[in-house]
């Protein structure tokens, strides 16, 4: 058995911990702001939409698929979850909001993981299928537009405070989002969910090698279904919390995140090709791109460079990931 | 015969309309270690699979445990101990051997949560049962092929196995490794654990197996004990095809060597490898993985940089610093792993032998001259009996043996004059084998030099007319093949690797 | 095997390309018969930046408006998100349809360039609107002069601001050419009639992407940077009230002030609670109204000139910019504060 340090120093994670720390003192070191209480504040509430999405997308690309539709399929739950609460004039409590949202993120999952469980054609392919179909029930067939005015449950819930950070010196003050309560909530469940039950081992099995877990007795068809569809609710779980910040619901608000959050999760150590990945690289790689995304103005990054910042991020951090993998590959062969 | 482990009765099966197993029927005693043997498409894996309830038959029975089943299920075969090791191990590379081993047994049992410390126990039993070491916590796409095999073998043991089907194990086995597996095997048979082998190749499991059954295009041809058989009838069973066993004699018209090095070394891979071949000539070079075998032939492909020494061809210095400089000398190389190195697998079977001289079909406006391409194409799938209806299909559609012989057509359309190859009838069946051979020994009397590289003994006593041991990365050895034996050979690569051993 | 999987594959194809049809037909406008052009019976079809968005929600109704006055069959098709390929895209169909003119509110002038040529070259009438610099087209029509208009949204702001200290402008996009001018205004009219008030030198121009997400993520960050900052000039729909969440969060509600366009119900609650004084906008129904009305004319044949009415309040004395002989400019904003946000009824 290795030692403990060793084997972090050969983790990932590590690495990635690394660069956020130098990422975190360059940022400081030019604006000043990076550890004021009200800066990391606004990081962890940047966070919570983007990091529930990672863990969804996570989940998917452990088991070897990979899934774009989680945006379009947010984006249908929530509005159709809004625009019932507000055509039926919904005054209540925040549990029906979640419950039909959840509800709803669980049928369109179920969507995605019925045609993944039944046809041999790769997920990107149909996620990208159903992605267009929601989407387009959305806009299409719901006729979609900007609902101005959101039930007051899920307003006063975009507007719960866990606490308020002040910073001391120019006395602004940021509010830590209650939601950011729901991240932990999905981080652990599914961390628990992926190491300690069966069906979790069962998603590392799947993208590890598909026929050996069903040789191994696994049912793969109905693991990836339910998979599909807890990668729904999660998502859905997302887009109820970005449209509960903002105070309105934005059809289209979510569409285009996918990419992002894919790229955080690769970045974060997690195999395109299946198997290997931990959680908390998916939420390291998370927050490494949510901190650059909302650091550009604080290092002073003129406004028509912060796209190429972002891609070049990507394009290095993704490419580090993958050089590691082949050099890992390189040592398994010299040794025969 | 109620003692039986299990007992295959009149089974048939057919896919498509295509008859894969033809009422065969198989029985096999506890303890035994039964040879499945058959040529590729023979219906092996097809009866495997009937066996182990991934197939229902379409007619007949298989009795488990004094229980007959027409329609058997996955999980009524492994609940009546038969447990399948299959080519690929089926493990997971991306999960812990203790994992690998347990995850399984979790299952079993329907546990909706996993717990570690049991999973670990498991595991630590598991390995036990097998009496081996292996680190439990390493990932197994790190370990070694044989410690996978050993992996899948604990894991099959664990649910009280009374028959392990074994496919192909010994393929991708050093010799030290197969002895070790062979151990294990008859550890389990003196705990009345059957084995039932699957292969094609005869010398893997005859020192081990206790009775052989033979088929052929899905039907069975004989059930017989060891003594019954040799090498020849054993090819005929298989193929139903009489072989000429007849050694090969070289007509080396030519004095000159075409290609000779001169102490040429690569750093870590091989050193002072000093060699000489002639047109006409069949050179095997064999040694054991690991020993530079296919380093030195990469180096001599132009693939690999050599460090110091000195290649020539016809006598004149050279230096191969790419696959191109090698191809425009003349020389050509036919990959070990033909799946992976050589050939596009979705590309259609014409282009991928005119690939390499595609530039020959270039008329020089610059255009492809598709039709000088297809005669190219479909004179050497005439030449090498290539097995397709259609030159158009693509790769994959064919047979192992069908698809090397595209890599040779595809080397040999540029027409080399020294031809390399690394393993040429690896995972390919005896007919496929047989022809191949026939092919190099035409080559090599039209002319062409050939260096065969492979650790199949017989393969190289046969074909060729000189064999060099490598061993470490050097030549150990330089025998005449109608002056040594198979056990000679096997002893030379071997003895060497103990000392080695014995050193470090 | 491989037959199966074959079959599988194109099953699922067909029927997430079905599910996509009935999503699509559904909602979405029938193709229409094009009629020949000259007849008086035209096809005009109206292309949005993006067909979910309020404003052009509200654009469509000034065109159904224009439909229901005329009796032409005259419609708003837009792409589902603002993306420039897509919109390219639907005008794709529309030349291939045959419609007899496009109206189009670029998101890209300059991505559109080839595929409004097709169009011109396909004998269709092309007009823009909000896409002063566009090339390939007949005649562009503003609500206002952009410059003027930026100006206006800088009087409020100052007004908000006292006429002094330091502001920033925020556009959607760095490449939308209406937002640009509209800063570009802005900053103009701070030079010349507020001489107290100081652009933020090291962040002139920030992105919201027309996202309110964003907006208010760059705003708490241009905030918590440059402390100095009392005002931003929002321009997109999205700016002021993701600006507005970011301000009242700081805690500096009634310290930094925001303008910006925005729709009346959208902002009712922000400008209600006082997070921002005011917002300025045109009608964009009047807009598509306009629009459908400036395409029948040329499509009847009448010369298009100074001061050209085109039935709609702002824009029935039409100006040609200065230098062009394309640009048409009215006069149709608004602005909306706390006391008038209910008169609009959109």
């Amino acid at each position: 058995m290795r030692a403990l340090p060793q084997k972090l120093v050969r983790s990932n994670e590590f690495y990635l911990f690394l660069v956020i720390v130098v990422l975190a003192i360059v940022i400081q070191a030019r604006s000043g702001q990076f550890f004021t209480a009200n800066n990391l504040v606004d990081i962890a509430n940047a966070m919570v939409v983007p990091g529930i999405f990672a863990v969804g997308a996570f989940m998917v690309l452990v088991s070897g698929g990979i899934d774009v539709s989680f945006p379009a399929l947010a984006s249908l739950a929530v509005y159709a979850t809004t625009r019932i609460l507000v055509d039926a004039g919904y005054e209540g409590d925040l549990w029906l909001p979640f419950l039909i949202v959840m509800a709803i993120g669980a049928v369109l999952g179920s969507l995605n993981g019925w045609f993944a469980s039944r046809f041999a054609v790769p997920v990107l392919i149909i996620t990208l299928g159903t992605a267009s179909v929601f989407s387009g029930i959305m806009q299409g067939a719901l006729g979609s537009v900007q609902i101005p005015n959101i039930p007051p449950a899920m307003s006063e819930f975009g507007r719960a405070t866990l606490f308020v950070a002040t910073n001391p010196d120019s006395g602004l003050t940021s509010n830590m989002p209650m939601s950011f309560l729901l991240l932990v909530g999905v981080v652990v469940a599914a961390f628990v969910m992926l190491r300690y039950t069966t069906f979790g081992r069962g998603i590392y099995a799947l993208g590890g090698d598909e026929s050996a877990a069903s040789r191994a007795g696994f049912n793969v068809r109905r693991m990836k279904f339910w998979l599909y569809v807890i990668v729904g609710v999660i998502a859905s779980i997302a887009g109820l919390v970005r449209t509960s910040m903002m105070d309105q619901m934005h059809p289209t608000n979510l569409l285009g995140m996918e990419l992002m959050v894919i790229a955080a999760v690769v970045l974060g150590g997690t195999a395109i090709t299946g198997g290997t990945g931990t959680l908390t690289g998916a939420m390291l790689g998370t927050l490494l791109i949510v901190i650059v995304q909302n650091s550009m103005i604080l290092v002073g990054v003129p406004t028509f460079w912060q796209g190429f910042a972002l891609g070049v991020l990507i394009i290095v951090g993704t490419g580090i990931s993958a050089l590691q993998l082949t050099r890992a590959r390189k040592r398994k062969t010299a040794l025969i | 015969m109620v003692d039986n482990v299990i007992a295959v009765r009149g089974v048939s099966k057919a896919f498509a309309g295509v008859q894969a197993l033809d009422t065969i029927s198989l029985e096999i005693a506890p303890g035994e270690i039964h040879c499945l043997a058959g040529e590729n498409g023979s219906g092996k894996s097809t009866l495997i699979k009937v066996i182990s309830g991934v197939h229902a038959a379409d007619e007949g029975t298989i009795e488990l445990n004094g229980k007959e089943f027409s329609k058997l299920t996955p999980m009524e075969a492994i609940s009546n101990g038969v447990q399948v090791i299959y080519q690929d191990f089926s493990v997971f590379p991306n999960l812990t051997v203790m994992e690998n081993l347990a995850l399984t047994a979790e299952l079993a049992e329907h546990r909706t949560f996993v717990n570690w410390r049991r999973m670990r126990r498991i595991a630590t039993e598991a390995i036990a049962k097998i009496n081996v070491k292996i680190d439990l916590d390493a990932k197994v796409g790190q370990l070694s092929v044989a410690q996978k095999q050993l992996v899948a073998i604990a894991r099959a043991l664990m649910s009280n196995a009374r028959l392990i089907i074994m496919d192909e194990p010994t393929t991708a086995l050093t010799k030290r490794e197969v002895d070790a597996l062979f151990g294990i095997i008859l550890d389990l048979k003196s705990r009345g654990i059957a084995t039932l082998f699957v292969s094609h190749k005869l010398e893997e499991v005859f020192e081990i197996s206790e009775r052989f059954t033979i088929i052929r295009n899905g039907k069975h041809v004989i059930t017989c004990l060891p003594e019954e058989l040799d090498h020849k009838k054993f090819s005929f069973f298989m193929t139903g095809r009489e072989f000429d066993d007849a050694r090969f004699t070289p007509q080396i018209r030519a004095t000159q060597p075409i290609l000779e090095t001169s102490r040429l070394s690569a750093h870590g891979a091989f050193s002072d490898v000093s060699l000489s071949l002639r047109p006409g000539e069949i050179l095997g070079i064999t040694g054991l993985l690991g020993s530079g075998r296919t380093e030195l032939a990469l180096a001599l492909f132009g693939s690999l940089k050599s460090d110091s020494g000195e290649i020539r061809i016809d006598g004149k210095a050279v230096v191969l610093d790419s696959v191109r400089t090698a191809i425009s000398h003349g020389i050509g190389y036919v990959p070990e792993d033909r799946l992976t190195e050589g050939l596009f697998l979705e590309r259609s079977i014409g282009s991928n032998i005119v690939i390499s001289e595609i530039d020959s079909f270039v008329s020089s406006l610059g255009v492809l001259e598709q039709d000088k391409a297809d005669a190219e194409a479909q004179r050497w799938i005439t030449d090498l009996r290539i097995a397709t209806p259609d030159a158009q299909n693509a790769v994959s559609t064919l047979s192992g043996g069908n698809q090397q012989r595209i890599v040779l057509a595809k080397w040999l359309a540029t027409k080399p004059r020294v031809l390399i190859l690394n393993g040429p009838t690896v995972g390919v069946d005896i007919g496929s084998k047989h022809d191949i051979h026939r092919v190099l020994r035409e080559l090599a009397a039209e002319g062409l030099a050939v260096i065969v590289i492979s650790d199949d003994i017989p393969e190289v006593i046969q074909n060729c007319n000189r064999v060099l041991v490598m061993n470490a990365g050097r030549i150990v050895s330089e025998l005449d093949p109608t002056q040594t034996s198979e056990l000679e050979l096997a002893a030379l690569m071997s003895k060497d690797v103990q000392t080695l051993e014995g050193i470090s | 095997m491989k037959q199966r999987r074959f079959s599988g594959l194109t099953l699922g194809l067909a029927a997430v390309l079905s599910l996509g049809l009935v999503g699509c037909a559904a909602g979405g406008t029938a193709a229409p018969e094009a009629g020949a052009a000259g007849d008086g019976d035209y096809t005009i079809a109206i292309v949005p930046k993006d067909s979910t968005n309020p404003w052009f929600v509200r654009m469509e109704d000034g065109v159904k408006q224009y439909a229901a006055d005329t009796g032409l069959d005259v419609y708003q098709k837009g792409p589902a998100e603002t993306d420039a390929t897509m919109q390219a895209q639907v005008i794709q169909d529309l030349i291939a349809q045959g419609v007899d003119a496009i109206g189009v509110v670029p998101v890209d002038p300059g991505a559109l360039e080839t595929v409004l040529k097709q169009a011109l070259d396909a004998g269709i009438v092309v007009v823009t609107h909000e896409g002063a610099s566009q090339e390939n087209t007949m005649y562009d029509i503003e609500a206002f002069n952009n410059t003027d208009y930026g100006g206006f949204i800088m009087d409020n702001l100052a007004e908000a601001m006292g006429e002094e200290g330091v502001y920033t402008t925020m556009v959607g996009h760095v490449t939308n050419a209406s937002h640009n001018e509209w800063a570009d205004g802005a900053v103009a009219k701070q030079a010349e009639a507020y001489p107290n008030m100081t652009l933020l030198a090291a962040e002139p121009r920030v992105e919201s992407q027309d996202d309110g997400e964003v907006a208010y993520q760059s705003a708490k960050e241009l905030l918590k940077k440059y402390p100095e900052i009392k005002g931003i000039v929002g321009t997109s729909s999205f700016d002021a009230p993701g600006v507005a969440r970011a301000i009242e969060e700081l805690g500096l509600t009634g310290k930094v002030f925001v303008s910006g366009t925005g729709m009346p119900a959208a902002n009712k609650g922000i400008l209600q609670k006082g997070l921002v004084k005011s917002l300025t906008l045109w009608d964009p129904a009047d807009a598509g109204y306009a629009l459908a009305s400036l395409a029948t004319l040329i499509l009847n044949g009448e010369e298009i000139v100074d001061g050209v009415n085109l039935g709609v309040k702002g824009y029935e004395d039409m100006k040609f910019a200065k230098g062009s002989d394309k640009v048409l400019e009215g006069n149709g904003w608004v602005v909306i504060n706390k006391d008038n946000v209910d008169e609009f009824g959109f």
